[in-house]
């Protein structure tokens, strides 16, 4: 069932019923049918009691768009400007993050920071550490501080503690969160250095 | 004013107590919600800041339905509400909210699917009626050819067809009826029609259990 209805372009593989004079098939609600297909993306990313979606309409009933997309889905994704490429893992994965810079609903305007990862705990969010000197003009010398941010990291990213991260500022997503990943500027050195 | 939407009652973001060091508000100010439910249409006005109007509907029958693959819209009457993704609470008073499941009025749309594509939306004819038949009126040459090509895009999903003979479709609320006074929605089809259905299955069979 999926085999054949892969074939086309358009809506998603187990309903494609409308060029074929197929008989009705029955076609089990799970789809562990679509497994060489992608389109079991779907299934494996609802974690959540309310669908995850993109804000586009998927069923056209009219295979209009002919090129062929990777996954049946199409997939929006946006550049977020000033010279941030958007990562592969964006246009070519199947999370669904409305935070997301690149596959959401937010913009990023304002500042753009750049710090290292403190804590990756949280869902979707991590903690990153800026440090910078302080001068004391009595003791003519610098101390050092810190300040803790708190951004939204999107699934595109992998980030482990340590890395560097440049973030961007953008509306606010939570309570602490104003700022969202753009980019992880390098990742730990994997290969450490034992002596 | 009781409820407010302001910040400064939270601790920070370091876990301090902050001080109260003024009143509140009225630009802070929030509202009881609408919590509307099924009945015969009652809407109140309230006025908001800037002497703007919002209608908050207190209760709702009908709402206007999109169908989008089809890409029609008919005002429907809501029969009831299905499933709610965050309060099971709201789906037993029937309480209508954005992105609630509910189950429409599906005869709107099988009248307009049978005068576009003059043919009976389910295969047993029995719902639908034999009278088209015989109330042919002679088409013109115009009216055949372009029904002729309407037929090619005829066929509905299983699962939309499954409904259609239960004469209810499963819609899902779009707009916001506390803010806008209405309860408007698109029908569900595809994945998403998949992934409500399993989930109501699997509500139905924890109970049932």
């Amino acid at each position: 069932m999926a085999g054949t209805s892969g074939g086309r372009g358009g809506t998603p593989g187990s309903l494609d019923l409308t060029r074929e004079g197929e008989m009705l098939t029955l076609y089990p609600l799970s789809s562990p049918l679509s497994s060489h297909q992608p389109t079991a993306f779907k299934m494996a990313e609802q974690i959540e009691k309310s669908f995850q979606k993109q804000p586009l309409f998927h069923n056209t009933k009219f295979a209009t768009s002919s090129k062929k997309v990777g996954g049946k889905d199409r997939r929006w994704y946006k550049d977020v400007g000033l010279g941030f490429k958007t990562p592969k893992e964006a246009i070519n994965g199947t999370y669904i993050d409305k935070k997301c810079p690149f596959t959401g609903e937010v913009s990023i305007r304002g500042r753009i920071l750049t710090g290292k990862v403190v804590s990756a705990k949280m869902t979707r969010t991590i903690v990153i550490r800026r440090e910078y000197l302080h001068y004391v003009p009595k003791y003519n010398r610098y101390e050092k501080r810190h300040k803790n941010l708190a951004a939204h990291c999107s699934p595109a990213f992998r980030v482990e503690v340590g890395d560097t991260v440049t973030v961007g500022q953008c509306r606010p997503l939570s309570k602490t969160v104003r700022f969202n990943v753009l980019r992880v500027s390098k990742a730990k050195a994997k290969t450490f250095v034992k002596f | 004013m009781g409820i407010t939407r302001d910040s400064r009652h939270k601790r920070s973001e370091t876990g301090a107590q902050r001080a109260q060091y003024r009143k509140k508000r009225k630009f802070e100010l929030g509202r009881q919600p609408a919590m509307t439910k099924l009945g015969a249409k009652r809407i109140h006005p309230v006025r908001t800041r800037g002497g703007n109007l919002k209608h908050r509907a207190l209760r709702l029958e009908s709402g206007n339905f999109a169908w989008g693959s089809e890409h029609t819209t008919r005002k429907t009457r809501i029969i009831g509400v299905v499933y709610n993704a965050s309060n099971n609470e709201l789906v037993r008073t029937n309480t209508i909210v954005k992105s609630c499941i509910v189950q429409i009025d599906a005869a709107p749309f099988r009248q307009w699917y049978e005068a576009h594509y003059a043919q009976p939306v389910t295969k047993k004819g029995a719902r639908s009626k034999d009278a088209p038949e015989e109330a042919e009126k002679t088409q013109s040459a115009h009216v055949k050819r372009t029904i002729a090509e309407r037929q090619k895009e005829a066929k509905i999903d299983p699962l939309l067809e499954s409904q259609f003979q239960a004469g209810r479709l499963y819609a899902s609320i779009s707009s916001r009826p506390g803010q806008s006074g209405r309860a408007d929605g698109y029908v569900l089809e595809g994945k998403e029609l998949e992934f409500y259905l399993r989930r109501l299955r699997a509500g139905k069979a924890k109970h049932a259990a």
